[in-house]
């Protein structure tokens, strides 16, 4: 599956309309960031499946997220780098692997319809940019692609951080304010590996595994507003923590809160592999967020350098970077 | 935690942090009306300022949820910044200078209509659980004068406060996959309307045929947090009169 996204819709929520956008921000932000674009957007998500895309001009892209076989015109080309693709020339992404979710970026972007400022598909509504085998997509036209058969080779190695999602990865968890409802079972959840269900999408991941937190209070709670990475134990035998997709507004209490680095793990865990919580403080979370941000701003200056050596700093720096300053929270 | 980042301020509200980039923002004035009022104007205040570090804040009934960039900023300066910011509301001002009415048709669901068209799958159980009557259970829907109190999901869904009923009505023991769009809902202490067909939990007890939600308008709902709508019972053959025709104000079609 494939869909044109961005980093989400921030002025959904107050309409009732989840944030949604890219379930790995970190991988789309940095994919955009090496094509010398704003990190808001739009690129294209390829969700656990075969992709392939063919250019009708010359174009820059770059491919990051989950670890994929990458071939330009049927030569292995690598990920998380900037790389030319020819008009006609096929861009395929195959057997992705350790991980569940691939971004791809075009320098220059998509021209694609926007709803309350943002392009994300929300299923709710039935605002989507899906696409199908004969879709085109169509590029802002932005002049000539700053291609270069440069990119990609060992010499302008970006070196950007790959997170890697492995069985077992931790995932972190803050202290939820309603944890208190959850007296004498809240712990439970640090007790042992939680399976990821199938039945998990951009809405909410599911999970099984030993005993779950309870509730000590069946109460019919008046609905507020759902943070996005809630941790919430519906009836049932499952977890749920809820991702992007969420419904904005919900009664059910709240134990606990997934940190915004996590859940971008999260966005690249398959159905089937295992996590583990890990309890967090706030002061934690806020510097591995600040860590993520600073590596994201030193991949934007390598970049940079990288565009300037070969001659394409102008057309790097012709993109307004202010606006990717503005983050979804989560 | 939610006993360590609380603080009570001057305005009585209570801080909570929800996460690293987000604090949820209770009011405490005893009344839950300016509990409201305070909830929507903070949110309007964050949103009047559009900068970059609030991206967002979502009110509901008695508390806005307010997102913040953990990067640009932390939580003990939003503890401070909204404390601050409280005072300066003013909670007997109405929440719109100029609320707008809607009159919402219901075709309620009735005893003994095939299940296929039953726009009230849950109108029996909820006479049931009342001990009211289908009857009289209309005329208690159909009476209020309700504020929509807070955009929620699915999609732009108005949330009203409950009809009064005898007994507060649960939400369903598992949810339904799809409830179709127009669906007229009830549960807890809360009545909505469903603008876009979703899974949900509540008791569904009649459809209206108006089309709520508008992608190409600005704001998705013709209605704001603060506007009045009141629901009227209409028959088959006026549903199907009137089914698809958008949600205007001030007119009962």
């Amino acid at each position: 599956m494939a869909v044109v996204t961005d980093l989400g819709r921030l002025r959904g929520p107050r309409f009732g309309l989840p944030v949604n956008g890219a379930l790995d921000q970190y991988s789309a932000r940095a994919a955009n960031i090496l094509v010398g674009n704003h990190e808001a957007d739009p690129l294209i998500e390829v969700t656990a499946f075969d992709a392939e895309f063919s250019p009708s001009v010359d174009v820059v892209v770059a491919v990051t997220g989950a670890e994929v076989e990458l071939r330009v015109g049927g030569l292995e080309r690598p990920s998380w780098e900037p790389v030319t693709v020819r008009a006609g020339e096929r861009l395929q992404l195959q057997e992705i692997t350790a991980g569940m979710r691939c971004y791809v970026a075009v320098h220059g972007s998509f021209d694609v319809p926007y709803l309350l400022g943002s392009c994300a598909p929300d299923s709710g509504v039935g605002f989507s940019a899906m696409l199908s085998p004969s879709t085109g997509v169509p590029l802002r036209s932005r002049g000539p692609a700053p291609v270069s058969d440069f990119w990609g080779i060992s010499l302008f190695n970006l070196q950007a951080l790959r997170p890697r999602v492995e069985e077992g990865a931790p995932v972190d968890v803050i202290d939820g304010p309603d944890s208190e409802e959850f007296k004498g079972t809240a712990q439970r959840l640090f007790a042992q590996p939680y399976t990821v269900s199938e039945r998990s999408n951009h809405v909410g991941l599911r999970m099984h595994g030993g005993a779950l937190p309870a509730r000590i209070s069946t109460e019919e709670k008046i609905s507020r507003g759902v943070p996005i990475g809630a941790v919430e134990v519906p009836p049932g035998d499952e977890l749920l923590v809820l991702h992007r997709g969420r419904g904005v507004t919900a009664g059910y209490p709240v134990l606990g809160v997934v940190t915004s680095t996590s859940l971008d793990t999260l966005g690249q865990v398959r159905p089937g592999q295992e996590i583990e919580f890990r309890p967090v403080e706030i002061a934690q979370a806020r510097q591995d967020a600040r860590a993520w941000r600073a590596e994201l701003d030193a991949l934007r200056q390598r970049t940079a350098t990288a565009f300037d050596s070969l001659g394409l700093g102008e057309q790097y720096r012709h993109v307004d970077h202010r606006r990717s300053l503005t983050r979804a929270t989560g | 935690m939610s006993s360590t980042a609380a603080k009570a301020s001057p305005v009585h509200a209570e801080i909570t942090a929800v996460g690293e980039s987000a604090v949820r923002v209770e009011g405490r004035t005893g009344c839950s009306e300016r509990d409201w009022l305070l909830a929507h104007q903070l949110a309007a205040h964050l949103h009047a300022g559009e900068s970059a570090i609030y991206t967002g804040a979502l009110p509901t009934y008695e508390s806005v949820l307010v997102e913040f960039d953990a990067v640009a900023t932390d939580i003990d300066s939003v503890i401070a910044d909204l404390t601050a910011a409280l005072p300066t509301l003013d909670l007997d001002e109405p929440l719109l200078a100029d609320p707008q009415h809607f009159h919402v048709p219901v075709l309620y669901g009735a005893p003994g209509r095939s299940q296929e068209h039953e726009p009230g799958p849950d109108m029996t159980r909820v006479a049931e659980l009342t001990g009211l009557s289908v009857e009289e259970l209309i005329a208690r829907h159909s009476e209020p004068r309700y504020v929509v109190r807070c955009l929620g999901a699915p999609g732009g869904s108005p949330m009203l406060d409950g009809p009064q009923l005898p007994v507060t009505v649960p939400r369903l023991p598992s949810p339904r996959p799809s409830v179709p769009q127009g669906a007229v809902s009830l549960a807890g202490r809360q009545a909505t309307i469903t603008p876009a067909t979703a899974p949900g939990g509540w008791c569904v007890i009649g459809q209206t045929p108006l089309r709520v939600l508008d992608l190409d308008s600005d704001s998705l709902v013709p209605y704001r947090p603060g506007d009045t709508l009141e629901f009227y019972p209409i028959g088959p053959h006026e549903f199907r009169e009137l089914e698809g025709q958008s949600m205007v104000s001030g007119v009962r079609s």
